[in-house]
């Protein structure tokens, strides 16, 4: 099988989540999938964007991402992170719904002689390694299981909301009980413990301006995956994997823990199990918290 | 004390993003009892909306609940009568910084978004050290320096691990297309924004 | 009746065979009653029925069966010429207790003598029939109710005659606007076609329209009343229909939310009209509503106002809302409550009015001022926050039933009526109750709505229909919703309960449905609900009667007048065979063809009694047979056995047990008796109203009684049980047992 998406990488591929973009490439391309990145792309803006401008300059950032991917290919877009396909998805929805809206961002988009009709679909590779791919096409490729490997599943919020549940979303995921990162994790040969904080936020860009707000809620989170007796955490979302490794110092010294958790991509799991490179293919030595406890995993 | 203005309930039904659809909460509370940082808002989401339809304006405008929200969509796929909560407060908070309201433009909500915005529209990407250090310094030199100081091992690290580099940052090549796009967007908005 | 013949049937299936010994339960009939019993192993088969179906062609008159409950079976073993009576040997012997027991077997064979000791005093009943009945039926009151229950009944082949006390047809239907959405998809405010329906009565060559016209005289019964209308004509009709609707709550008592502060304080009724009238613009200085709050519970659900929940203001509110809103998109309404009340689908019109922007307040309002300011205790914010700058405040004013008519001179509740009407809420004082006596409620004065008789009954009770505290006419509100305590009259639409429009074409389609059962069960001397169908009726020795009056003032339904030398004078078809009458006549001269003081008491005596060396105790349960008997059953059903050393006499209410049933039992040496009937208060669920109240009023003069018999008044009690009892009943029963075993035997025992 061969096949092109699409690709929407989002910022955070070029800074603090790039080994989630090296690891992911691998990943696909074990299966023929290979990205075409969207023609000069843009920030979506995310969860901020909006505050000082409004709603519809925000959603014209991804209207040109949509409108430069529909000239590139009639493929689906794909994104792997939470915030890029949360606005991406929500702005071809309005598109697709809001005949004012979509006149609107036309308007926007044809001041560079550009327009976008909503005739992409918008998906999340998670989404598309659960439909397109398959848990046990992923399972096939394993070479090197990590097994023994404790790792606690955490979705956090954005990737399955608003939209994993929903008909536009393509209905693939639960909002409160996901279960494709436990198969993920399974698939790679290491094993999902049963863990409580799955769905949990970690105060996204909030805990990035205000962490004072938000620490109690990732020291919370880091309870659970104490509790669930994992060695180390996987997560799709690179705001969550960025904001969880570096405030746990900072919760150890308000709260007097001793939490030291690796926190991984499970696209960086599947890619180690499947034989590759744990530092060229898998990033796995990206990690501000040392992630050798997965890298011995693997035999 | 306050009054009940019989007009801001239907400005915000009308002009706010998911606001036509606030009209049908029913004050259930599934979506307070839901949120993270709903201990720490002025109000919940709940009490909010009510004083929306009380006419609480200031009250409303200045609280902030608006900046409290972290937009992990719990709220969103709870409710029963399918509010955006989230897309109401968010738009809200935009309605108070248009407004001017001082705890609205020196929230650190406010402070980010801008400087989000500058790197999203000037360069067409983020950079996360461009964002962080316009934020930081939003609160003046000093208080910026120690902010900045405080994350140097976590930039450090990052630096270190290769999910940071060093040197101009990323951006779009067609920069003049997208300010085009932005620039006539913003036009657009304002025609709504009375 | 023509000889008796009696053929005694014992069933041995569904293991009474196997539980009891069938031959010693035989010998019994035969030694004891001289008759030769017939055994079956499943009597209720064809087979069964065919072998007492042939001895009753063959000229049996009588049959007793001993089977199961005679809740169950009931077709089957009824037979045109013979009468049936059932001795229980499954539900309450084998099901309620242990198989091959000595006290199961005892059990067993007293139900045998119970049903055969009292077969020679039963009658085939001989229904009441005589001269002419009318199978038309009046109907009062021309709203959209009256309107309905006319058309419904004209289309049911009955004539009718139509009296409305006003010049014109449709009642408050006339003067409003829209009506409540009362179709799919119920989501907003639907059209007026009051014109249709009144076009459609008065096309209608089987009812007769009579408009400025009210009842002045009502006498007669079911089937034979005879109505006097104020234009002197005197109408023959078969049953009455009460459709007076209601009155909007008296605003000027309503001046705490604002009433009379400004003109531009109207009630919804008020409103109403203007919206009908068009655009509404305010009072004080004619400028257009530009916003409006509406108070809901104006007057309702306010103890110092109406005690209820008038149902329908919150649902009107929403849809006035929605025709200010839809004559000016810009206008804002408020609706201020403390719950929104929208059953139903009536919650769609909800919805619409929140998609339209209409805004809910949650609070009490404190007070409205001159300028219209409102200020509301908000219950979601919990803040008192002033509403300001409003044009108009509608105050959602709650339904009072027209159980008066208000024009008519306000006749006082008659005292004589009001001792009759045994209220259900006065308090009754309970001896013997079991565990705690229920607490004494102060009587309220009954909360007749001013004016005049509806009907100016001319009944020894009165000329009212009784009403409850709130003003409602009833009849056990849950099981005969559409009867009042006058029986043939029904009523239906807002005089019965607040209701809507649309609930009250419903409303008068049950009400017709009930007329006509009425008329036509008169003609043929059967008796209506509970016991439906019954042919015996009350019968009086006159030679006996003393004239105290206890069974004309004691009957729920004034059945009962007095003829001129002071004679109680029976009006069979009123007459619902609760057989109060019979418990409340001293002289025990009062009896049913089939029931009888003299029968229940046959029954009581023919248990056989063990002497106090035995062991074993006598415990007389009489058992209501609509409540009581078949939580019994259900008991039975669910095998939560009770003492054998119980015995359970089925009465038709509790108001039919006379204080001799009970004297009678201690006397023969039972040990203890229990009274199982309904609940008597308020909330009555007594199906004949005050039964269950009016034994516990005579049990509370027998504790005297059996004191001066040397008898502990703890012998002797009234329990309260629901049909929904079947969990608990066996439990009660076994407590009483062990109170009675802990007092001792009964020293009369064996005299």
């Amino acid at each position: 099988m061969t096949k092109t998406m699409n690709y929407y990488p989002g910022c955070s591929s070029q800074g603090s989540g790039i080994h989630l973009d090296t690891s992911l490439k691998a990943v696909m391309g074990k299966f023929g999938i290979s990205f075409r990145e969207i023609e000069d792309w843009n920030c979506c803006g995310a969860s901020v964007g909006h505050i000082c401008q409004g709603h519809l300059p925000v959603a014209a950032l991804s209207a040109r991402n949509l409108a430069a991917a529909a000239a590139a290919g009639p493929e689906d877009v794909v994104s792997p992170c939470a915030a890029c396909y949360l606005n991406t998805h929500h702005t071809n929805e309005e598109i697709r719904n809001n005949p004012e809206m979509k006149a609107e961002i036309n308007e926007a988009l044809g001041a560079v002689g550009k327009s976008y009709d909503g005739s992409l679909k918008v998906r999340h590779v998670c989404e598309v390694l659960v439909k397109d791919v398959g848990v046990e096409a992923l399972k096939s490729k394993v070479t090197k299981p990590l097994t023994g490997l404790k790792v606690a599943g955490w979705v956090g919020c954005q990737t399955v909301r608003p939209f994993a549940n929903t008909e536009a979303g393509g209905q693939w995921e639960t909002y409160d009980e996901p279960s494709f990162l436990d198969d993920f994790i399974n698939a790679s040969g290491a094993t999902a413990v049963p863990f409580k904080a799955k769905t949990k936020c970690c105060g996204g860009s909030v805990a990035v301006m205000s962490p004072d707000k938000t620490l109690e809620l990732i020291k919370d989170i880091l309870d659970e995956v104490k509790a669930s007796g994992a060695q180390v955490v996987a997560t799709p979302c690179p705001l969550c994997l960025t904001n969880m490794e570096m405030y746990q110092p900072e919760i150890n010294k308000r709260y007097g823990t001793d939490f030291n958790f690796p926190v991984v991509f499970y696209s960086q799991l599947l890619a180690l199990a499947f034989g590759m490179d744990a530092h060229k293919d898998a990033g796995l030595h990206q990690g501000l918290i040392p992630a050798d406890v997965v890298v011995a995993a693997a035999k | 004390m306050s009054t009940y203005d019989l007009n801001f309930a239907r400005w915000v039904y009308e002009n706010v993003d998911g606001g036509d659809k606030m009209a049908l909460c029913m004050q259930c509370g599934t979506c307070s009892g839901s949120c993270p940082l709903g201990a720490q808002m002025d109000y919940g989401p709940r009490k909010l909306f009510m004083m929306v339809r009380a006419g609480l304006k200031d009250k409303v405008l200045e609280s902030n609940t608006l900046w409290n929200c972290v937009s992990c969509y719990n709220c969103v796929v709870r409710c029963p009568r399918q509010v955006p909560v989230k897309y109401v407060l968010h738009s809200l908070g935009t309605a108070a910084v248009r407004a001017g309201i001082p705890a609205a433009t020196k929230s650190d909500n406010a402070r980010f978004a801008r400087a989000f915005w500058w790197s999203a529209s000037k360069l067409g990407r983020t950079d996360e050290r461009i964002v962080t250090a316009l934020f930081y310094f939003s609160y003046g030199l000093s208080k910026g320096f120690k902010m900045a100081m405080a994350n140097l091992p976590v930039a450090l690290g990052l630096v270190k691990t290769k999910r940071m580099h060093i040197g101009a940052p990323y951006m779009c090549k067609n920069k003049g297309e997208l300010k085009t796009i932005l620039a006539k967007a913003a036009e657009i908005e304002a025609r709504h924004a009375k | 009746m023509s000889e008796r013949k009696t053929g005694v049937y014992l069933c041995s299936g569904c293991g009474i065979g196997e539980a009891v010994n069938m031959a010693a339960l035989e010998a019994v009939a035969k030694s004891e009653f001289k008759l030769e019993p017939k055994c079956h192993a499943l009597l209720c088969g064809d087979e069964g029925v065919g072998l007492i179906r042939a001895d009753v062609e063959g000229g049996v008159n009588q049959v007793v069966v001993g089977a199961c409950s005679s809740r169950v079976m009931a077709d089957r073993f009824a037979f045109n010429t013979a009468m049936t009576i059932r001795a229980d040997l499954r539900e309450k012997v084998i099901w309620s207790h242990p198989a091959g027991d000595e006290d199961t077997q005892m059990l067993a064979e007293d139900h045998i003598r119970m049903a055969l000791s009292h077969a020679p005093k039963v009658k085939q009943a001989e229904p009441w029939v005589e001269g002419n009945y009318s199978q038309r039926i009046c109907v009062l009151g021309a709203g959209v109710t009256g309107l309905s229950a006319a058309k419904e009944a004209a289309a049911l082949g009955h004539d009718v005659l139509l009296v409305e006390r006003s010049s014109e047809l449709g009642g408050h239907a006339r003067l409003g606007s829209k009506r409540l959405p009362h179709k799919p998809p119920y989501d907003a405010p639907a059209e007026n076609d009051l014109a249709d329906l009144i076009k459609a009565v008065e096309g209608n060559s089987k009812i007769t329209v009579k408009t400025n016209t009210t009842v002045t005289k009502t006498a007669g019964m079911p089937g034979k009343f005879a109505v006097t209308l104020s234009c002197g004509a005197v109408e023959d009709v078969g049953a009455i229909i009460i459709a007076t609707g209601y009155r909007p709550y008296d605003p000027s008592k309503l001046g705490h939310l604002g009433y009379g502060a400004s003109p531009d304080v109207v009630t919804n009724t008020q409103f109403e009209e203007m919206l009908k009238a068009g655009k509404p613009s305010r009072k004080s200085n004619g400028a257009a509503v530009k916003s409006v709050a509406f108070i809901q519970c104006a007057g309702s659900r306010d103890p110092n106002h109406l005690n209820y929940c008038s149902s329908v203001c919150c649902a009107t509110s929403l849809k006035q809302a929605l025709e200010v809103i839809h004559a000016d998109p810009t206008a804002n309404c408020y609706v201020v409550y403390s719950e929104m009340r929208t059953p139903g689908v009536a919650e769609e019109l909800y919805r619409t009015a929140q998609k339209a922007g209409v805004i809910f307040i949650k609070g009490a309002v404190k007070a409205v001022d001159g300028d219209l300011t409102v200020h509301v205790a908000d219950e979601l914010i919990g803040e008192n926050v002033p509403l300001k700058g409003l044009d108009m405040v509608v105050l959602a004013t709650g339904m009072v039933p027209n159980s008066t008519n208000p024009d008519a001179a306000a006749q006082e509740y008659g005292q004589e009526q009001l001792n009759a009407d045994i209220d259900p809420e006065a308090p009754i004082k309970v001896a013997g109750y079991c565990g705690e006596a229920p607490a004494t409620v102060e009587k309220r004065v009954q909360a007749q709505p001013p004016g005049g008789s509806l009907l100016n009954l001319q009944y020894r009770q009165g000329p009212h229909l009784p009403v409850l505290h709130d003003g409602f006419a009833d009849s056990h509100y849950i099981c005969f919703p559409y009867e009042t305590r006058r029986t043939g009259i029904y009523t239906c639409g807002p005089v019965r309960r607040p209701m809507d429009w649309a609930e009250a074409v419903e409303d008068s389609q049950g009400a017709v449905m009930k007329a006509i059962q009425a008329v036509r069960s008169a003609s043929a001397g059967a008796a209506l609900h509970p016991r439906v169908g019954d042919l015996s009726f009350p019968k009086v020795n006159l030679n006996q009667c003393t004239k105290c009056r206890r069974c004309t003032v004691e009957c729920p339904f004034g059945a009962i007048d007095e003829d001129e030398k002071e004679y109680p004078q029976f009006n069979a078809t009123r007459c619902r065979r609760c057989g109060t009458c019979m418990g409340a006549c001293p002289v025990r001269t009062i009896s049913f063809d089939n029931y009888s003081v003299e029968m229940l008491t046959t029954q009581i005596k023919a248990v056989k009694i063990p002497d106090e060396f035995s062991g074993k105790p006598r415990i007389l349960i009489i058992a209501c047979e609509n409540d009581a008997i078949p939580a019994l059953d259900m008991a039975a059903i669910k095998r939560h056995g009770w003492s054998a050393h119980v015995r359970i006499l089925s009465v038709r209410c509790l108001g039919s047990v006379s204080l001799l049933c009970i004297s009678d039992a201690l006397s023969v040496g039972y040990d203890g008796v229990m009274l199982m009937g309904c609940k008597p208060g308020d909330d009555y669920q007594c199906h004949f109203v005050k039964g269950s109240a009016m034994a516990a009023e005579r049990l509370s003069k027998i504790g005297e009684t059996l004191k001066s018999m040397m008898l502990e008044p703890e012998r002797v009690a009234q329990v309260e049980v629901s049909i929904a009892d079947g969990e608990r009943i066996a439990g009660v029963i076994n407590t009483f047992v062990d109170q009675i075993t802990a007092i001792g035997f009964n020293p009369f025992k064996g005299f």
